[in-house]
């Protein structure tokens, strides 16, 4: 034990002293505000800017959709109409599409049914938000112009097209509602799960890399005259592991300390109001440590096979792939968090960690797929150890060439 | 009591048998070579003796003790290729070291600084290890595994990477380590070394012990028949039938008798037609016995 203890502090104090630790503490929040300040910003202005053509027979209904399109202020949008269209407003419109000085073509013709007929051209294949503005655009004239005719006033159709706002709560255990934001929480669970992910797998391939340099400076033949190859893996697994807590711990607190200002707690509210349970304070950490423990015991045995960090890059989508899958889930779990595949995906070790922070945005599961979840990340965190270690025995003194497969199962045989 | 005692060691990877039945024993101030061609096993046999692996059959006794992992606590195991860690201070890192060994960080930086005065290095205790020449890490590699005053010192190829001043200086310390009563297990590829130095050998090839005993013991079993011959005058006398061998430098030859040639015969022959300055009859270096020994395929 006091072996493991010193090799765990050595790696703890060599880490938290370099220049690396430093960066990476200050520079990822950084970069993740950017990254979500820059997401953030040009979603404000999606959509916006357009220059675009109603072709119609119905000046009426044209204008109705031109004045909806035009309703929002910011979505800045300049609209022609061209009703009632002849051949020649047809082939100038073309011409404007071809050269991109128009941004897309609604022709909306009506037709007996009183349903019209609309079509929307476009130089842009994938210009989806634009799409459903026009639809939604076009669906309130329509109905402006049927409620109109029927004999209800202008302002009055305005008014009931205008719709309502729902105001969404959320029931909590003990009975009481609060005012929930779907966005917010979303976002939080997003940004969690994020964080939880990158920080396992940086801290999981910094235990290789640390291996694979000890190996190429061939440390471990002295260190193993002195200690059990046991002890050097558990000491470094607890010792790299420490240094991730400690860089998440001073995130979370730097996060908190900044919330806490007046000028930050200004600027919590609407999209950006959130809310931190003691749950997640809580499970955060746990599960950090569990997906840390997977992902960097996998590699310490892949990294003892290796002689470089260039063949160990090989390894490198083992780690992606469950984060990747993960998020590949993200619509499914947003939309029902308690659905099957929710759940089950919760349950699945390397994807646990990011699916139940995602399924946290959105509500907290029972305790018992807590217990469950943890259960079985501890169960193949034995699972993979058991596997690690026996590579890691026999790895760490083998030196020329990258074992290959029959080899590394002729070592986990002999060990 | 014998400090290290190893009897009938196999070791087999696989298919391969790195070391043979392997037997020998080192005794307390005694200095001991473990001589070999690549690939003959001396660092399997080591590896065997700290504990990094484990002998298939056959038994290690460690002061005179059946192998436990305690042992390691009483022994030192400078590798051949040199393990430090090159971020790490030198000052750190030998604390870490000596904290390993259950010395406590205070008597490690001692113990240390100590060592680094005497061994001409105190100046680079506050350096990186990457900072420091090979020589430099070499000593400092020596400290680290000295630092718990260990019963036995083994050392892979402990002179390489030093200049003559430092592997002088470094000779010195283990002749002192020596008569301090410690076991000192080295292997080298230096025969001048070995002979220098050590007081008993044992020559592996292919696993298996072809060779061993005391250094004297092992040269003195050889027969004198290299004769080495500094003359002015005419070399006809390296033509005598009783010659092998003989090359010639300039008045200076290096002569192999026949078995059962007579030396003296050959004095008087050498000085009917030469001023005879030297005439030695010397016993085959440790080189050449290794060489014999091994069929001349060694490259150590």
């Amino acid at each position: 034990m006091r072996n493991i203890l010193l090799v765990a502090k050595r790696e703890f104090r060599e880490q938290i002293r370099g220049r690396a630790f430093l960066l990476s503490t200050i520079l990822l929040p950084v970069l993740f505000a950017c990254v979500f300040g820059v997401g953030y910003l040009s979603s404000l202005t999606l959509g916006s800017g357009k220059h675009l053509a109603i072709a119609s027979n119905d000046p009426a209904l044209a204008n109705n959709i031109k004045m909806r399109l035009q309703r929002k202020k910011e979505s800045k949008t300049d609209v022609d109409i061209y009703a009632p269209v002849t051949a020649a407003d047809r082939a100038h419109v073309d011409e404007q599409l071809k050269a991109k000085s128009l941004d897309g073509l609604l022709d909306v013709e009506s037709t007996s049914t009183g349903i019209p007929t609309v079509t929307y051209t476009s130089p842009s294949a994938g210009d989806f938000i634009t799409g459903g503005r026009l639809e939604a655009s076009v669906d309130d004239a329509l109905v402006k112009e049927k409620l109109t005719g029927s004999g209800v006033q202008p302002d009055q159709a305005d008014a009931l097209i205008k719709g309502v706002k729902v105001e969404s709560f959320q029931m909590k255990k003990d009975g009481s509602r609060v005012k929930s934001n779907a966005i917010a929480s979303f976002y939080k669970g997003y940004v969690m799960a994020i964080l939880l992910s990158m920080t396992t797998i940086i801290y999981g391939l910094n235990v290789a890399r640390s291996i694979i340099q000890e190996k190429t400076s061939r440390i471990f033949e002295v260190m193993l005259s002195i200690a059990k190859p046991g002890d050097l893996l558990a000491g470094k697994l607890i010792g790299v592991g420490a240094v991730g807590l400690t860089q998440i711990l001073i995130w979370v607190f730097a996060g908190a300390a900044i919330i806490a200002t007046p000028v930050a707690a200004a600027q919590m509210t609407g999209n950006f109001e959130v809310h931190f349970s003691w749950v997640e304070a809580v499970l955060f950490p746990v599960y950090f440590v569990l997906g840390y423990f997977l992902y960097s015991s996998l590699f310490a045995g892949l990294a003892a096979t290796c002689e470089t960090e260039q063949e160990l890059q090989m390894f490198t989508p083992l780690a992606a792939v469950p984060v990747w899958l993960s998020f590949a889930l993200i619509m499914v779990v947003i939309n029902d968090s308690n659905s099957v595949w929710s759940i089950a995906a919760s349950f699945f070790p390397p994807c646990a960690p990011i699916i139940m922070f995602l399924r946290m945005g959105s509500q907290v599961p029972p305790f018992w797929q807590f217990a469950v979840s943890i259960g079985l990340m501890i169960l193949s965190i034995w699972a993979v150890l058991w596997f690690s270690a026996r590579l890691y025995r026999i790895g760490i003194l083998m030196y020329g060439k990258r074992a290959t497969l029959p080899e590394i199962m002729r070592w986990i045989r002999y060990s | 009591m014998p400090v290290v005692e190893l009897a009938g060691v196999t070791k087999a990877y696989e298919s391969k048998i790195a070391v043979n039945n392997l037997s020998l024993s080192i005794d307390a101030g005694q200095m001991f070579g473990l001589l070999g061609p690549n690939g003959a096993g001396k660092t399997s046999s080591i590896r065997m003796i700290v504990g990094m692996t484990i002998p298939d059959s056959g038994s290690i006794r460690l002061f005179g003790k059946p192998f436990e992992r305690k042992s390691l606590e009483r022994i030192a195991y400078l590798p051949e290729e040199r393990g430090l860690y090159k971020k790490m201070k030198v000052i750190d890192q030998l604390v870490f070291f000596g904290e390993l060994h259950g010395i406590s960080p205070s008597e490690s930086k001692k113990r240390a600084t100590d060592w680094a005065k005497r061994l001409e290095i105190d100046e680079s205790l506050l350096k990186k290890t990457e900072e420091l020449s090979k020589g430099m890490q070499q000593k400092i590699q020596f400290i680290s595994c000295l630092l718990h005053d260990p019963g036995l010192i083994i050392m892979d190829e402990p002179f390489s990477g030093l200049d003559p001043i430092n592997a002088v200086l470094l000779e010195k310390v283990l002749i002192e380590l020596k008569n301090q009563g410690k076991a000192i297990v080295f292997s080298t590829h230096r025969m001048d070394q070995v002979e220098k130095l050590c007081d008993a050998i044992c020559l592996i090839d292919q696993g298996r012990a072809v060779l061993a005993g005391k250094v004297r013991e092992i040269k003195s079993s050889y027969p004198r028949d290299r004769v080495i011959v500094e003359f002015e005058g005419s070399a006809e006398f390296l033509k005598s039938p009783d010659i092998a061998e003989a090359e010639n430098f300039s008045g200076h030859a290096q002569i192999t008798l026949k078995p059962g040639a007579d030396a003296q015969k050959l004095l008087h022959q050498a000085a009917a037609v030469a001023n005879i300055y030297r005439f030695e009859m010397v016993e085959p270096s440790l080189e050449e016995i290794f060489i014999k020994t091994v069929g001349g395929k060694a490259n150590a």
